[in-house]
C-alpha cells in the first residue's frame, strides 16, 4: 500500500500523532528499564511499527496509551532476552560484588558487620523519596557498575514484580543463580545509596 | 530492674555469638524477598532480627528500595517536562520517517 492510499484510508492509523502523544511516555518507560538511551529510542520505534501491524486488532477499542505500552512491555522482553543470549556470561556473575569487605574476616565476631559497612537508620518512606530527582540520578549511578544481567534482573523483578520463573526464562538462567544475582544487586545498591544518599555530606 | 536488663543482654550476647552470622543473614534475607523461607530459616531470622539492629535496617532497606521502585514506576504516568527524560528532535524525525516508509 503507498502512502497516499494509506493517508485517503479512514480506517489507517495516524502513527505520526502517536509519536506526538506518547513518544516521551513509551521512551521513559522503556528509559527506566534499559538505562541506554539509544537502546530505549529503538524499542519504541520497534513498538510502534509493531502497533502498525497489528492495528486491525486493536481498532481503538480501549486506552490508546494501554495498548501501545502493552507492546512496548513484550518488546522490552524481547531485548532482554537478546541480549541474554548473545552475552554468553557466566552462569553468576558480579563475583566482585559478594562485597566479602563488609564484613569482619576473622575473630570473636567473624562475619558480622563491619562498623564502617554496618547499614544506617534512613528514616526514609517511599512517597517522599520517589520525589526526589537527585535521588533518581544517584540509583542510575549506583546501578551503573553492576554487570548489565543483574541490573537487569533486579529492576524486572522489583520494578515490573516479574516472578523468579519469568525471570530466569527472559535471561536464560537457573534460579539459584538468580537469587545469588539480586542479592549481590541488594547488597551493593543498599551500600551505594546509604553513602552517596543517606549519609551524603551537607544532608540536613 | 536491673538485674532483668542484665539478663536481657546475656541472652542477647548469647543470641549473636550462636545464631548464623550478619552474613549469612543477609542472604536468608534477600531470599526472603524471592520465596516463603522454611520455619528453621525465619525462627532464625526473627531471633537474629531482635539482637541485630544492622541486619533489622538492612531489611527494611530492601522493602523500600522495592516500594520505592515499584511506587516510581506507578508514577510515570506523570507528566515529566526534564528533556533528558524526552525524545529527542532527532529520534522523533527517525521514528516517523520509520512509520511512513514501512514496507
Amino acid at each position: 500500500m503507498s502512502q497516499e492510499q494509506r493517508a485517503k484510508d479512514p480506517q489507517a492509523p495516524d502513527a505520526e500523532r502517536w509519536v506526538d502523544e506518547h513518544g516521551d511516555y513509551l521512551y521513559r518507560y522503556a528509559l527506566f528499564r534499559l538505562r541506554d538511551t539509544a537502546q530505549a529510542e529503538d524499542v519504541v520505534q520497534e513498538t510502534l511499527l509493531a502497533a502498525l501491524q497489528a492495528y486491525a486488532n486493536y481498532m481503538g477499542r480501549g486506552s490508546e496509551r494501554t495498548w501501545l505500552v502493552g507492546i512496548l512491555k513484550h518488546k522490552i522482553m524481547d531485548h532482554f532476552r537478546r541480549a541474554s543470549r548473545e552475552a554468553q556470561a557466566p552462569a553468576v556473575e558480579g563475583e566482585e560484588f559478594a562485597h566479602e569487605e563488609f564484613f569482619r574476616p576473622a575473630g570473636e565476631w567473624a562475619e558480622h558487620w563491619q562498623t564502617e559497612y554496618a547499614p544506617a537508620d534512613w528514616q526514609a518512606s517511599p512517597a517522599a523519596l520517589v520525589e526526589q530527582g537527585e535521588f533518581w540520578m544517584i540509583f542510575q549511578d549506583c546501578l551503573g557498575p553492576l554487570p548489565e544481567r543483574i541490573a537487569s534482573a533486579f529492576l524486572l523483578r522489583e520494578v515490573d514484580g516479574l516472578t523468579s520463573e519469568e525471570i530466569c526464562e527472559v535471561l536464560s538462567i537457573k534460579v539459584n543463580n538468580l537469587w545469588v544475582m539480586l542479592h549481590r544487586a541488594r547488597l551493593h545498591l543498599r551500600h551505594c545509596l546509604e553513602l552517596n544518599w543517606f549519609k551524603r555530606p551537607g544532608k540536613v | 530492674m536491673a538485674l532483668c536488663s542484665k539478663a536481657t543482654h546475656a541472652l542477647r550476647y548469647f543470641l549473636l555469638r550462636h545464631l548464623p552470622t550478619c552474613q549469612q543473614m543477609v542472604a536468608v534475607m534477600s531470599e526472603s524477598m524471592e520465596r516463603p523461607l522454611s520455619l528453621r530459616e525465619r525462627t532464625m531470622l526473627r531471633l537474629h532480627l531482635w539482637v541485630c539492629a544492622w541486619c533489622a535496617w538492612y531489611l527494611e532497606q530492601l522493602h523500600l528500595l522495592r516500594d520505592t521502585l515499584r511506587l516510581r514506576a506507578e508514577q510515570m504516568n506523570e507528566d515529566d517536562s526534564a528533556a533528558s527524560r524526552q525524545l529527542s528532535n532527532e529520534a522523533c524525525e527517525r521514528i516517523k520517517r520509520a512509520l511512513a516508509n514501512r514496507p
